[in-house]
C-alpha cells in the first residue's frame, strides 16, 4: 500500500509552481504597492501582472476583478455588494453557511429548496423572480460537487442581479451568460489558502458594502507574494486542466460504479453527470463517520466528512439533509491534478475493507 | 408496543439500534423509537428508503417504525 496522504483531502495541496515562486514573490514583493519608493514601484508591477494574468485566465478584465486576503469574507461582498435594504435576498438551502448569515442579517430572505438531485428545481424560482432582488447562485456544490442548471436559472431570474459563487467550481464551470458579481476562491485551482477573487461585472449596481473612505471597493489587503502564488497556480492549472479533467471524470466514475456495485446501502450524492469531476460524496449506512476518517487515515488517505460526529456543533451536513442522503458514515473524496489510478483503485479497496469491519464490529 | 430507548445516544447508534429491533419483529408490526440525536430523523428516512420499511415522525423526538418485509 503507497501511503498519500492529502491526495484525497477536501482542500487541495498547493500547486508545485506556486510553492516555487512563492518564496522569491516574499523577497520581491515584500514592499506596500501604493508607495512611492522604489521597492513599491516593483510592487506594483507585480500586483498588476499578477492581476493580468488572474483576470485573462478567469475570462475576465483586470479591472473587473478586485483580491480579498479574506475569502470568507468574498461572499458577503459578492451578495451584499449588490442587495439594497428593500431588496430579497434568494438563495437555496444547500448554500455555504456564510450566506445563511448574510440571510439571517437581512430583512427579506427566500430560500428555494433543492431537488434529492442536489439542484434547485428552476420552476421554483419563479415566485421570487418578480421581486428586486438578488439571487445568491451557488454554482457548483462543494459538498458534494452538483452542478446546478446555471443558464436556466440565470434565465428564470428575470429580474433578480446575480451574485454567482465560483468558490468551488472555480474555472471548472463557465461564467453564466448573465452575471453581476462573482466570486472565486484560489484554493479551486490548487493556489494558496487566503486569496478570493471578487469579480464586478455590473459597477453601477454594486457598493461596497464595508464602511469606507474614498473609492475604495474592498480592504485592499490580500498580501502580494500570496496573489502572485495564487495568479501561478492559476497558470498551472489551466495548463494541466483540458488533459486532467477527463481523467478525474473516469477515475470519479468508476469510483462510484465500484462502491455501489460492492457495499450495499450506500448513499451517492447526485449524478455524475451534472457534477465536478473531482468530487464524490458517499454516505454508509450502519457506518460512523469519524471512525471511517480514521480507518481510511490510517491507510494514507485523508478525506472529509459531513456526518454529525465529526462537525464541531454535532449538526448534520444541511447540504445532505435537504437532499434527503444518508448523514452518517458520510465521507468526501477530493480528486487533485496529480491523482493516479493506482491511488483511486487503493483508496476503493480501503473503502470497501473499512465499511465491512465497522459494519462486523 | 416494542419502545427503543435511544435518548442520549449518537449517530449511527439509533439506526443500528433500530434495525436490529425490527429484525425482532414481524412484518406489519411496529416499534415506537425514542431518539433525540439531530441527525436521526434524516438518517431514520434513508435507512427506510434503503431497507423498504416505513418511518413516522409521532412526537417529539419520536418515531414509529413499522417492518414491511421480511428480510
Amino acid at each position: 500500500m503507497v501511503h498519500i496522504t492529502g491526495n484525497f483531502l477536501a482542500e487541495s495541496p498547493l500547486s508545485p509552481k506556486a510553492r516555487e515562486v512563492l518564496g522569491d514573490a516574499i523577497d520581491q514583493g515584500w514592499s506596500e504597492p501604493g508607495k512611492l519608493a522604489h521597492s513599491g514601484a516593483r510592487a506594483r508591477i507585480l500586483r498588476d501582472e499578477a492581476l493580468t494574468s488572474i483576470a485573462s485566465n478567469l475570462g475576465l478584465r483586470s479591472e473587473e476583478i478586485e483580491v480579498l486576503g479574506e475569502p470568507s469574507l468574498g461572499h458577503f461582498f459578492s451578495i451584499a455588494g449588490l442587495l439594497r435594504p428593500t431588496d430579497t435576498l434568494v438563495h437555496s438551502n444547500v448554500d455555504r453557511k456564510e450566506v445563511f448569515a448574510i440571510a439571517r442579517n437581512h430583512d427579506k430572505s427566500e430560500e428555494v429548496p433543492v431537488e434529492t438531485s442536489g439542484r434547485i428545481k428552476v420552476a421554483t424560482l419563479k415566485k421570487h423572480s418578480q421581486n428586486e432582488g438578488v439571487f445568491a447562485l451557488q454554482v457548483a456544490n462543494g459538498e458534494t460537487g452538483v452542478i446546478q442548471d446555471v443558464e436556466a436559472l440565470v434565465n428564470e431570474a428575470r429580474n433578480l442581479r446575480l451574485a454567482c459563487d465560483f468558490s468551488s467550481a472555480g474555472t471548472r464551470v463557465p461564467l453564466p451568460s448573465r452575471w453581476d458579481s462573482a466570486y472565486f476562491d484560489a484554493k479551486s485551482w490548487q493556489g494558496p489558502q487566503g486569496i478570493g477573487i471578487l469579480a464586478i461585472r455590473n459597477g453601477a449596481a454594486w457598493k461596497n458594502p464595508l464602511p469606507h473612505i474614498g473609492h475604495t471597493r474592498t480592504p485592499q489587503s490580500a498580501s502580494l507574494p500570496l496573489m502572485i502564488a495564487a495568479a501561478v497556480a492559476l497558470e498551472e492549472w489551466q495548463e494541466k486542466e483540458n488533459e486532467a479533467e477527463p481523467r478525474l471524470r473516469s477515475f470519479s466514475e468508476e469510483l462510484r460504479r465500484e462502491i455501489a456495485a460492492t457495499i450495499e446501502n450506500c448513499d451517492i450524492a447526485g449524478d455524475i453527470d451534472q457534477s465536478l469531476p473531482h468530487i464524490t460524496s458517499l454516505s454508509f449506512l450502519y457506518v460512523e463517520g469519524e471512525e471511517l476518517l480514521r480507518r481510511l487515515e490510517l491507510a494514507g488517505f485523508s478525506v472529509d466528512s459531513g456526518s454529525a460526529c465529526t462537525a464541531e456543533d454535532l449538526q448534520p451536513s444541511h447540504v445532505l439533509a435537504a437532499m434527503e442522503l444518508l448523514t452518517h458514515g458520510n465521507i468526501r473524496i477530493t480528486l487533485h491534478h496529480d491523482t493516479t489510478s493506482l491511488q483511486v483503485r487503493e483508496l476503493i479497496s480501503a473503502i470497501k475493507l473499512a465499511v465491512t469491519d465497522l459494519r462486523a464490529s | 408496543m416494542k419502545e427503543l430507548n435511544c435518548l442520549g445516544m449518537r449517530c449511527p447508534l439509533p439506526i443500528i439500534e433500530t434495525a436490529k429491533g425490527v429484525r425482532n419483529i414481524t412484518a406489519g408490526q411496529s416499534i415506537r423509537l425514542l431518539a433525540d440525536d439531530p441527525a436521526t430523523e434524516i438518517d431514520l428516512r434513508a435507512w427506510a428508503r434503503m431497507t423498504g420499511n416505513y418511518v413516522e415522525v409521532v412526537g417529539v423526538n419520536e418515531f414509529l417504525v413499522t417492518k414491511a418485509k421480511v428480510d
